[in-house]
This record gives structure tokens, C-alpha cells and sequence, in this order.
């Protein structure tokens, strides 16, 4: 268990993403973080244009900004929009799809020798929509698709590299509102995105260098629990 | 007449259904990229479609059959191997076909309304695992997931998911490793009954065989242990990449 030195982070402009950023370059990691747009400045913060909703180009973009090598990639970058009855277009499946499973598998291709050749980790973000969702069936198959994924791959690589699937439960950040979601006053039980981070990140350093595959759901209650240690001086 | 919609309807478990379903009296509409045996009944028609081809799909849905009773999402393809030596453009295609092409095709003919039946065919891998097809394995995870986000948002269409363990195909004798037995796979023929029995019946999940009904408990009950045994079982005896 250790903490990895240099962290790539997608989907590091906002939501949960941005705040696993905030959190490794306080602690004195140098960070790359993706996104469509620059982030803000961070010390030993680098940011790079990324748009997942074209996989291939994407991963071609990361692969080139760690070039140098990575500890960690954190794949956080995700979307998703609300489906009428469980309706939702074919653009915004394919979307959903390609932004969260598609490119976030051919992010993992990219970096895999890098990884590989470190004993790095891979921490895949997906949610607790994994299981089926009704407002969200595409998002909910792209993040079941995560943790497929990150099952057979931990396996492959177990010796070789560590595998991490998380798996948050509802958290407050844009992207309900960018879904079309109308979460309203429900979002008081969301669990706050710097929370969240922090719960994740430690799930990832204590992963770290296990070289194992491991899964982890951040429900709701996990993420309250680690919130009032914390409060109570007892986290670390 | 019922008129039935089947995708990988030229091969495996595809054909299977499809002949199934012409002997139980129903009208076939057949998709797949390679063109069908002879021999088939009139009531079947072929409409030739590459499913990794996004025009293509959309093509399909906008020359939809009308009044569609059943549809059987069975097209897949799978990469095996290690997965960072399969080259990347297997991987998407792999997502593409069996997640991608199926989650747009169901939404379109959920869309139009007339569709009573879908079934979804996944894969026992979403219980017990699939190192050495880490892009199948998201692929049947993301449609298990899609079809109970489904059932979760309506109660029409009735959607089925298929959780079959290995088959007796060409496919699953080109994925498996060398010199695999092919006693234990089940035979599509056998399959196909069992996914329209189950379709009649009402079933939501099906996971076909006792075997695969142990091993799919298995899975659920202990997903680590499980997923390292499909490691010894399957991913050390891979000695090449196949996509």
C-alpha cells in the first residue's frame, strides 16, 4: 500500500473528478486531468483536452500526456442523460456509451504498458446505477459495464498491476442537472463531491501497490461514516 | 401471425432461434452481416446489416419491420486474449456490437411501441467473470444493467436477459482455448427452446441449465473466489489473441 506519485485523472474538470484532482496535488502529486475544457490552476497540475465522446482520439490524447509514465489513473470522466420511460435516443446511448465505457476501456489500452511496467493502479469510477436504473438505462449499462470490465481485467493483471472498481452512490455534483435530472430536495442526501473524493481516493491508496483486484460501493452510509470520523479526528 | 425480430440470426444460437421460431409458425425478420443459409422458410426475411456500423444500425431502425411482437438482441462477437495486446480497435468493436448496436436497436423498437418481447442475450460471464475478454465481459455487463433499467422504468415490452453459459458454436470453439472440450457447451438448438419456453413463460432472467444456474450462484455469492477460478479455468490457457 502506497501512494502513487503521479495520477492521471479524467473527467478531473468537475463533479467528483475535480475534487480527486484538488485532493492529489494538495498532497504533492503531479497531476494530469482531462476534460473538454482546462481546469483550474493547481500546483503540478497539468491539464489536457480530452473529449470521450470520440474514444479513439481520446485515448491517443491521454497516452501522449503520460508519455513519461503513471502511477495511478483514476477514470472518472462520465455523462449521462434521463430517458422518458426508459426511452432515450440513439445519440444519447451511443454518447453515454462511448463517453463512459468505450474511452474509458481504450483510455485503460493506452496506459497499459505504462501501468504494467510500474505495477501501477487502475481506479475505474462507476456507480451504484450499475445494478439498473430506470431513469438512466444507458448510464446505468456504461458503468456495469465499468465493473465488468474492471473484474475480467484485475484478474488478467493480478501480479502485474492493481485493478480498482468504485463505485459511488448518489453524489452531488453537475451531473444530475446536466442529465436533466430533477434531483431537487433529495440532493441534501447526496453525499458531498469532496467527500466523496476523499473516501475514493483512500480506497485507492490502500489499494495501491496490492497488485490485486478490488471492488468497492461507496454507499451512502460509507461515505457519511468516513465523513463523521473525520469530524471526529478519526480518519486517516 | 407473430413476427419476430432476431439479430445474429445467420449462425449459433442466432439460427437456432431463428428456426425455432419459423417451426412455431412466427414470421422472421433475420439481421446479420453474413447472409443466411439457404433453405429457410418464406416467412423468414434476411436484412443484411453490420452491426459495428453505426449508419448501418440506424439504417436498420429507420426500415424497421412494422408490428414487431419479439425481438432477440443475439449478435456478438467477443475478443479474447490478453487484453492490452488485442489491439484497441477489437476492443471498441466488441462494445459496439454487443452493447452499443443492441441498446439502440431495443430504444428505437421500444419507441415505436408495438413490441411485446425483447430479449436481451447476455452472458453468464456477468456472474461469474471473464478474464481474457475484459470488452466482452463490460459488453454483457452493460446490457444485463440495460435490461433491468428497463424493466425498472415500464412493463411493456416484457424484457428477458440471457445469462447462457458456453455454447456449442463455431464462436465459442474459435474463443475457447486449444484443444477445449466441447461436451460441456450446450447445444443452440437445446438453447433456443429453452430462451422461447422461458419467453412464454414470463421469466426475467434465464440463466439456461443447471450448470449454468450452479455457476451462476457461484458467481453471486462469491465473485472474487469465482473470477480467480475463471482465471485458471480460462485466461492461463489462452495462448493467443483471437478477435
Amino acid at each position: 500500500m502506497s501512494t502513487p506519485g503521479r495520477v492521471l485523472v479524467t473527467g478531473g474538470t468537475d463533479g467528483i473528478g475535480l475534487e480527486l484532482v484538488r485532493l492529489l496535488s494538495a498532497r504533492g502529486a503531479e497531476v494530469v486531468g482531462t476534460g473538454r475544457r482546462d481546469g483550474p490552476d493547481l500546483p503540478k497540475t497539468r491539464w489536457v483536452r480530452a473529449d470521450q465522446s470520440h474514444p479513439e482520439r481520446a485515448a491517443a490524447v491521454v497516452r501522449e500526456a503520460c508519455a513519461d509514465g503513471i502511477d495511478c489513473a483514476i477514470l472518472c470522466a462520465g455523462t449521462g442523460t434521463v430517458a422518458a420511460d426508459g426511452v432515450e435516443g440513439a445519440d444519447a446511448i451511443r454518447r453515454t456509451l462511448r463517453v463512459n465505457l468505450t474511452a474509458s476501456v481504450l483510455v485503460a489500452h493506452a496506459l497499459a504498458p505504462l501501468l504494467l511496467d510500474r505495477g501501477g493502479t487502475l481506479a475505474l469510477i462507476g456507480s451504484v446505477a450499475r445494478r439498473g436504473m430506470g431513469a438512466l438505462p444507458a448510464y446505468a449499462a456504461s458503468k456495469a459495464g465499468l465493473h465488468g470490465f474492471a473484474r475480467a481485467l484485475g484478474e488478467e493483471w493480478r501480479g502485474r498491476a492493481t485493478v480498482v472498481a468504485l463505485h459511488p452512490g448518489p453524489t452531488r455534483t453537475g451531473m444530475q442537472g446536466k442529465a436533466g435530472m430533477e434531483v431537487g430536495g433529495a440532493a441534501r442526501l447526496f453525499v458531498p463531491a469532496p467527500l466523496m473524493a476523499r473516501t475514493l481516493l483512500a480506497r485507492v491508496d490502500a489499494a495501491h501497490g496490492t497488485l490485486r483486484p478490488a471492488t468497492l460501493t461507496v454507499a451512502h452510509a460509507a461515505a457519511l461514516r468516513r465523513g463523521a470520523a473525520e469530524r471526529l479526528g478519526l480518519a486517516r | 401471425m407473430r413476427r419476430a425480430l432476431v439479430t445474429g440470426a445467420s449462425a449459433g444460437l442466432g439460427l437456432a432461434l431463428v428456426r425455432a421460431l419459423l417451426t412455431d409458425g412466427w414470421h422472421v425478420t433475420g439481421v446479420d452481416r453474413d447472409p443466411v443459409a439457404d433453405g429457410l422458410s418464406a416467412n423468414y426475411d434476411h436484412r443484411p446489416c453490420d452491426l459495428s456500423d453505426p449508419a448501418a444500425v440506424d439504417a436498420l431502425c429507420a426500415a424497421l419491420p412494422p408490428a414487431l411482437d419479439l425481438a432477440v438482441m443475439c449478435a456478438g462477437i467477443s475478443a479474447t486474449g490478453r487484453f492490452e495486446t488485442i489491439p484497441a480497435e477489437a476492443h471498441a468493436r466488441v462494445l459496439a456490437v454487443n452493447a452499443e448496436a443492441p441498446l439502440v436497436l431495443a430504444d428505437a423498437l421500444i419507441a415505436r411501441g408495438a413490441l411485446s418481447g425483447l430479449v436481451l442475450v447476455a452472458s453468464l460471464s456477468v456472474d461469474v467473470g471473464y478474464p481474457g475478454a475484459a470488452s466482452y465481459a463490460a459488453s454483457k455487463e452493460a446490457v444485463v444493467a440495460y435490461a433491468r433499467s428497463l424493466r425498472a422504468a415500464r412493463k411493456s415490452p416484457r424484457v428477458m436477459a440471457v445469462l447462457p453459459g458456453p455454447i456449442r458454436t463455431a464462436h465459442a470453439a474459435r474463443h475457447a482455448p486449444d484443444g477445449a472440450s466441447d461436451r460441456a457447451r450446450m447445444d443452440p438448438d437445446d438453447l433456443a427452446r429453452r430462451i422461447l419456453r422461458a419467453v412464454r413463460s414470463g421469466r426475467l432472467t434465464l440463466r439456461p441449465g443447471v450448470a449454468a444456474t450452479l455457476a451462476g450462484a457461484a458467481g453471486r455469492l462469491a465473485p472474487g473466489a469465482t473470477a480467480r477460478a475463471m482465471r485458471r479455468a480460462l485466461f492461463e490457457k489462452l495462448d493467443r489473441d483471437v478477435w
